[in-house]
């Protein structure tokens, strides 16, 4: 059993409390959440965090900043994961599983490229533990970032009960040109998920299901 | 760039000397106002009393900035052609801004009197310059972070915010002058909340002065902003004092230019400012000299 554990968290910039400065305290429960979820996973040998971005591999010393979002004091060395990897560098980092070794990996592919990945993930050797960075929808209200879609909503609790109950099928079948049109970051992510899923069969708990800024995160945990 | 005088439309402003603009929206869902100047009569109100309030310019918008209803270009064209003739005839010396992204309607406006297009959306229109160079307008340069127009920011992120304001909105001046733009008519404005969050904004007041060392008038418009708001946790009706501290930090960094709603509060910062600065004289100094 490779993929011994797996968790989703989101990755918004306002998770990190130097970033939302007074707002901090309002995403303490998602926060806590977060790091719940990815203590799943610290008996793992290797912890592979995995999340939105144009597609590359990088090694466990990667750097990362939140300078770009305007909180110039919360970094690791140079600056090269995309804003997904940083928010899961940075829960890491706090939580019981900083001590394993770790690899991250960015993907923006097609949903068969990511099942594939996933699979070929769950076919290793190594006991792995799975830390999915994603995010539901950025068009779910009229306060949204992005203003909303009236299928933001629907999509959102359709991710929210694939992810409780570990339905592959649904995560697989998410169409990447809506989830484009809805600023879903999270599609390709769980879509290598799915692929992980395929070949292992994890049972699915969902902890968190919100969208307090009009975006949607989830957290859920597969063990 | 070296520092240069301001003209705009009949009037010229030194390098030392704050031009203050008046806001006067035509929208019914401005985020501020909320439609208080929509109706002609009470738009024309507004406009006399920010001239006797000692506003330079006044700003017209017919757009909203924010998401909204959808504004066509004759709508727009509707709420802001006629009016600018009519604010034209009534004050002569006035310099008058439209605040639009199309160059249709900054060609007319143009033609109805108009003297500076206040361009928030960074060249979206890739005509604008041609019909500010044609028209002899000035031209406000803007820094959105390449969002679109009427959108808001979702997650921007600058390596050094300052860094690109002044790499964008340089590009866009030195664009506008090769598009025949008078050089003497070109703001720049880092354009606040406009593309940027709250710490990314105060980041910009934080370093004007980069932005001023660049020798463009540098016009802000910080009146009553989010960025204002999220700091002090204060709605947009409440922001007032932290509308004059930003103004009074910007005009003491270099900015020249300032876009407000109430006129009177800014202009007596200014006048203490321009004093401060040493750019102008107290009106009398009589107390223990007699």
């Amino acid at each position: 059993m490779p993929v011994i554990a797996a968790a989703v968290c989101p990755h918004p910039p306002l998770l990190v409390p130097e970033v939302a400065s007074g707002a901090a305290p309002e995403l303490d429960d998602l926060r806590a959440a977060c790091l719940a979820a990815i203590e799943h996973l610290s008996t793992a040998e290797l912890l592979l965090v995995l999340g939105a971005g144009p597609s590359q591999r990088y090694d466990g010393s990667a750097g990362w900043s939140f300078a770009p979002y305007g909180a110039a004091g919360v970094r690791a060395g140079e600056s090269v994961l995309p804003l997904s990897l940083a928010i899961g560098a940075w829960l890491v980092e706090q939580s019981k599983a900083a001590a394993v070794p770790r690899v991250y990996v960015a993907v923006d592919e097609a949903s068969a490229k990511c099942l594939e990945l996933g699979r070929e993930i769950a076919a290793g050797n190594e006991r792995i533990g799975l830390l999915v960075m994603g995010d539901g929808s950025a068009r779910r209200s009229e306060h949204s970032p992005v203003h909303l879609h009236p299928r933001a909503e629907i999509f959102d609790t359709t991710v929210a009960t694939a992810l409780a109950e570990a339905d592959h099928a649904v995560l697989a079948a998410l169409d990447p040109d809506l989830a484009t049109e809805l600023q879903a970051a999270g599609r390709a992510p769980w879509q290598v998920l799915a692929g992980v899923l395929q070949q292992t069969p994890l049972t699915g708990t969902l902890s968190y299901h919100a969208a307090p800024y009009g975006v949607g995160y989830f957290v859920a945990t597969f063990t | 760039m070296d520092e240069h005088v301001l003209r705009l439309g009949s009037r010229s402003f030194g390098v030392d000397e704050f031009a203050l603009m008046a806001i006067v929206n035509r929208t019914p869902d401005s985020f501020f106002d909320r439609g208080a100047t929509y109706a002609t009569e009470a738009a024309y109100d507004a406009i006399d009393k920010a001239v006797a309030d000692g506003a330079d310019l006044v700003d017209i918008g017919g757009v909203k900035a924010g998401y909204g209803e959808p504004v066509s270009e004759e709508e727009e064209l509707r709420r802001t052609v006629d009016f600018v003739a009519g604010i034209r005839a009534r004050h002569p010396d006035l310099v008058i801004s439209v605040d639009t992204y199309r160059s249709g309607v900054a060609k007319r406006v143009a033609d109805a009197g108009a003297d500076l297009i206040n361009d928030t959306w960074a060249g979206a229109d890739p005509d604008l310059v041609y019909a500010a160079a044609e028209a002899g307008t000035g031209l406000v340069c803007s820094h959105v972070g390449g969002l679109s127009p009427r959108t808001d920011p979702h997650r921007m992120a600058y390596d050094d915010v300052v860094a690109d304001v002044i790499r964008t909105t340089t590009a866009l001046a030195d664009r506008a002058v090769a598009a025949g733009v008078r050089t003497d008519g070109i703001l720049i404005d880092p354009t606040h909340d406009f593309g940027k969050n709250t710490l990314q904004s105060l980041e910009l007041t934080r370093r004007l002065d980069e932005l001023a060392a660049t020798g463009w008038p540098v016009l802000v418009a910080v009146s009553n902003k989010d960025f204002i708001g999220e700091t002090l946790e204060l709605p947009p009706g409440q922001r007032g004092a932290g509308t004059l501290a930003a103004l009074s930090v910007s005009a003491w960094l270099g900015a020249q230019v300032f876009r407000v709603h109430d006129v009177p509060a800014a202009r007596q910062a200014l006048d203490l400012i321009a004093v401060l600065r040493g750019a102008a004289q107290p009106a009398g100094t009589r107390r223990s000299l007699a």
